[in-house]
């Protein structure tokens, strides 16, 4: 079992105000899987991402990942499974502003004892003609891309996306989620997703639907559809 | 691999680069300032120190009525000791000021030349530096007195007078109506035999360890001269203070600079604390992205701080070649302008490179550190929902409703702002001390000069000097005759004439340094003094306000002073406190004195009158106290502070405009959204500006109000430090109304200045600016 999920309970506030965003979710992921958890908003889908990135904690339960138990982790230790197995993608970009294409993908790269090839990478990305620019010089699209290459230079054991296409219009998300399995397939990251895009569901292995904080379905995809055929 | 964040370094350079500049500037000025001094100190006191050997100074010089025999010079020098003829003149010049003329000397206490060349022929002249920079003489000008005309040829330092004390009993030096200067034997030859002192310098064959070794030496030298000549004067060198002077003063402001530099690291590294949290702010998504990409924290932390190290290294590395070069001279001329020293090298001292270098390093990333492992302690998530907080339950300030619109607006940009706006009053605080300080020493002296004139005791007070001969105790005859000539030389007839006993002793420690000891004039006066309405009768015992104020001594409280070279220990209960602002002085009855310092009952050794008394030996005369006298001190430190007040001012003011500028940006770039949708809704410039720019004003504008008393009590406790620290003398702390009005008017004016500037900021805050980054 490459990520194993077990009874994660997370609440929010105090008293009245207390808001119980996951109530014992359970699931498994499977190494080289692409894993999309879909929900309404407020179903607690980007919370539990967070908790599996190690940047939340969960109240109770346990995630395992690899054989290594992330709540018998300190910060430090926590920072160092960040460092090693995890890539991270959200929906705005957040690349830093004064350094290029190029030095925003080092910056992934810095992390990690054995990067890939950044030149090669930004081939993959389709960015590569843009490499010396800032990211106020590109499109949303071309800075998902850059972020998605910063996220994977490091070359994560997972990836975790929180809405990646959630600031981009249709071509261009289609584009991102094309580059995500080329990703997942090429350099085989476990690939965890967070969206409300339900067409989104048809590309992943595992599909995980959230509602009110419990999972409603936890199905697998026996016959996948390729990024490029989705429709929405 | 190398961290790639460090390539953001130099962009943010560029981008920020007039924020940057003037916080290097800052640097520059104040750790090239302390470097500067700090070398010509170390410089200054090195050259002083080789002087001793390398113009061979001597160990003391005595002064006889006549020309020394050929008998009288062998016998001397077979004491085991060389002499040097030191004869000198005394002119007064037609500017008022008295020179006093030496032959060129060839052995003992050579000059220094500093400028020109030393005179050949007859009426040429070299006369001191200092003397020639008080009284704006140059090389080739001409100086006169009533009977002769010199060209000067040249600048000189004479070894034995690098302060300008005429006699050494003086109070204080003169170095605007005193000065020393040399002829060529052919010049000197030319003034009246009638003129001459007859002055010598001796040095030992073996130079004495210490100054108790001087001391003995010299105790023991004196008695042997005795049985040689009829000395006038005799002054060993360690007593001698227009030799020692400056070696005791010099080195005192040191520690002085050092702190002002700390505190000015300090106060920037807070500006750099209060940017960087700014900065934080605005990339808090990218924090946290980098947080939850397995940056840790010490990296970040690192990244932040690099900015702020680069600056000050780059501040400290440039203020150390100026002050190593153009500040270093900037300092040594203020020495200069007190002391008549000779040339120096430049020392290349590890200390002050350390202290200006390596401790404001270390200061800044303290500061900087504390402050971001505060700022970055949040968890990534909470960085990328920018929910920067560490307070959980942070809630709006309640403002009514009934509050003007413009207003709440203010107060909650106030609110937002306060970390910055402490800074802020923080810095003008310390700015307030450093332009008190500049502007409050000129009035301050010019108040000590009129409390000096409104409180004299009398107009002139003779303080007898009795020929050394009297103590001799070898020959009881001589010094019989010696004392009944004396008792006929200083009767008066002068109806104003009282007589007085003085007698002066040393404190035993100040508060703060027990080592510390200065002198204390003690008077004894008549019972019915007519100049001092003092009860003084039955033990009675009175000390001037100077006194009192400087050591913290009432009445009632249990004073000790000693004898300067015995161990003899006098207590004294004070009784009340005199109003004199002018020295520290002790008043007792003169009968009670002299049983004190076992005296007969009626010895007196000088007068006090309100008219000059011209009818006694002016042989007898050790030192005439008047105004002048006593003000030599205000007029001397003017003199050779007043150009560094000046220093101290455009350095306040650049503080001033330094912080309140940084400061001030900081709150509009923090709000630059903010202000981008306003301008899109309509505000009108001025609109915003009075919303954005009045908060800082009325900071700005209350911090310098608020901070002048604080300020003004600050200033009178560090001086009263530094005086009972390590100067002599007191001088009431005294700063006017109007000094504080200069002192606010200027720092509005500052940041008026400073406003303008920001105005322009405000406007130029693009209206895209409010869509940017919008999630």
């Amino acid at each position: 079992m490459f990520l194993s999920i077990e009874n994660i309970k997370k609440a929010y506030g105090e008293g009245d105000s207390r808001v119980e965003v996951l109530k014992g979710i359970s699931l498994t992921v499977e190494q080289g899987e692409i894993c999309v958890l879909l929900g309404p908003s407020g179903s607690g889908k980007s919370t539990l991402l967070n908790i599996i990135g190690g940047i939340d904690s969960a109240d109770s339960g346990s995630i395992v990942i690899r054989g290594e138990r992330m709540d018998e982790m300190n910060e430090k230790r926590l920072t160092d499974y960040r460092r090693r197995h995890l890539g991270y993608i959200f929906q705005m970009y957040n690349l830093i502003p004064n350094l290029t294409v190029r030095e925003n993908i080092e910056v992934g790269a810095y992390l990690s004892d054995s990067p890939l090839n950044v030149e090669e990478l930004m081939h993959t990305l389709g960015i590569y003609d843009h490499r010396d620019k800032l990211p106020n010089q590109l499109s949303g699209g071309q800075q998902q891309r850059t972020s998605i290459g910063r996220a994977i230079v490091k070359n994560p054991d997972i990836l975790l996306c929180d809405e990646p296409t959630g600031a981009l219009d249709y071509n261009t998300s289609k584009d991102i989620l094309k580059l995500i399995e080329t990703v997942n397939q090429k350099y085989g990251s476990t690939v965890v997703m967070v969206t409300h895009n339900a067409a989104i569901r048809d590309m992943a292995d595992r599909v995980v639907r959230l509602r009110d904080g419990m999972i409603r379905e936890n199905t697998v995809n026996q016959v996948k559809t390729a990024a490029e055929d989705l429709e929405w | 691999m190398k961290n790639p964040l460090r390539k953001r370094l130099p962009r943010e350079l560029k981008s920020e680069l007039g924020k940057y500049l003037v916080i290097l500037i800052l640097l520059i000025a104040s750790i090239g300032f302390v470097s500067g001094f700090l070398v010509a100190d170390g410089s200054m006191i090195k050259a002083y120190n080789e002087s001793f050997e390398k113009y061979n100074v001597e160990d003391g010089n005595f002064r006889t009525q006549k020309a020394l025999n050929r008998a009288q010079t062998k016998n001397i020098t077979g004491y085991g000791v060389a002499l040097d003829e030191m004869f000198y003149v005394e002119q007064k010049l037609e500017s008022g000021s008295t020179l006093r003329i030496f032959k060129i000397r060839e052995n003992m206490n050579r000059a220094c030349l500093m400028d020109g060349a030393l005179p050949e022929k007859p009426g040429e002249i070299a006369i001191d530096r200092m003397y020639a920079d008080n009284n704006k003489l140059k090389v080739g000008d001409t100086i006169k007195s009533s009977r002769h005309s010199w060209k000067i040829t040249g600048l000189v330092a004479l070894s034995d007078y690098s302060t300008m004390f005429a006699s050494n009993n003086d109070t204080m030096f003169d170095a605007i109506l005193f000065g020393v200067a040399v002829v060529s034997p052919e010049e000197f030859d030319t003034f009246s035999k009638g003129d001459l002192f007859y002055c010598y310098s001796w040095k030992y064959r073996a130079s004495p360890a210490d100054d108790p070794e001087a001391k003995e030496m010299s105790e023991d030298f004196l008695e042997f001269l005795r049985g040689e000549v009829k000395l006038v004067d005799y002054i060993p060198r360690y007593l001698n203070q227009a030799i020692i002077f400056t070696g005791d003063d010099m080195g005192g402001d040191r520690s002085m600079m050092i702190v002002l530099l700390y505190i000015i690291i300090v106060i920037l590294a807070f500006v750099f604390g209060v940017t960087i949290s700014n900065t934080i702010v605005a990339e808090a998504a990218v924090i946290g992205t980098l947080r939850a990409s397995g940056y840790t924290r010490k990296e970040l932390v690192r990244h932040y701080m690099t900015m702020p190290l680069i600056i000050t290294l780059i501040g400290a590395l440039i203020g150390n070649i100026l002050g190593y070069t153009w500040l270093k001279n900037v300092c040594a001329g203020m020495y200069y302008g007190s002391y008549s020293l000779p040339t120096y090298t430049t020392i290349w001292s590890g200390e002050a490179f350390v202290l200006t270098t390596i401790v404001p390093i270390i200061i800044m990333m303290i500061v900087n550190w504390l402050v971001l492992s505060r700022k970055l302690r949040l968890s990534p998530l909470q960085f990328i929902r920018r929910d920067l907080t560490v307070s959980k339950k942070k809630k709006a300030m309640r403002l009514s409703p009934a509050i003007p619109f413009f207003t709440r607006f203010r107060l909650r940009v106030f609110r937002q702002n306060l970390s910055t706006y402490f800074v802020l009053a923080l810095g003008i605080f310390f700015g307030n001390i450093l332009l008190m300080f500049g502007m409050g020493l000129p009035a301050l002296l010019d108040h000590f000069q009129e409390e000096i004139e409104n409180t004299m005791l009398c107009k002139y007070q003779y303080i007898l000097q009795m020929p050394l001969e009297m103590e001799d105790e070898d020959h009881k005859l001589q010094s019989y005759l010696s004392g009944l000539m004396f008792m006929r030389g200083v009767e008066t007839e002068n109806p104003d004439a009282e007589k007085i006993s003085v007698s002066t002793l040393k404190t035993t420690g100040s508060p703060l340094k027990e080592t510390f000891t200065e002198d204390i004039m003690v008077y004894g006066i008549e019972e019915d003094s007519r100049y001092l309405n003092l009860d003084v009768s039955a033990d009675q015992v009175y000390i001037s306000s100077a006194y009192s104020e400087k050591y913290d001594i009432f009445p009632g409280d249990t004073i000790t002073l000693r004898e300067a070279y015995e161990d003899k220990e006098y207590s004294f209960t004070v009784s009340g406190i005199f109003h004199y602002e002018s020295a520290l002085n002790l008043f007792m009855s003169r009968e009670k004195l002299n049983e004190m310092l076992d005296y007969d009952k009626d010895f007196f050794c000088g007068y006090m009158s309100d008219t000059a008394i011209t009818d006694i030996n002016p042989d007898y005369i050790g030192q005439v106290i008047d105004l002048e006298a006593l003000t030599k001190v205000s007029r001397q430190l003017d003199v050779s502070m007043g150009s560094m007040m000046y220093l101290v001012d455009a350095f306040a003011i650049l503080i001033f405009i330094v912080l309140i500028y940084l400061l001030s940006r900081i709150s509009i770039e923090r709000n630059a959204q903010s202000i981008s949708m306003a301008k899109i809704l309509g505000y009108k410039s001025g609109e915003i500006t009075r919303i954005y720019l009045m908060p800082t004003a009325i900071v700005v504008l209350c911090s310098m109000g608020l901070t002048i008393p604080p300020v003004f009590y600050i200033i009178k406790i560090l001086m009263k430090i530094v005086m009972e620290a390590g100067m002599t003398g007191w001088m009431e702390i005294y700063i006017s109304g109007k000094t504080m009005m200069k002192v606010f008017t200027l720092g509005a004016v500052s940041y008026f200045v400073v406003s303008l500037l920001e105005i322009r900021k405000i406007r130029k805050v693009p209206m895209d600016e409010a869509l940017k980054n919008v999630e």
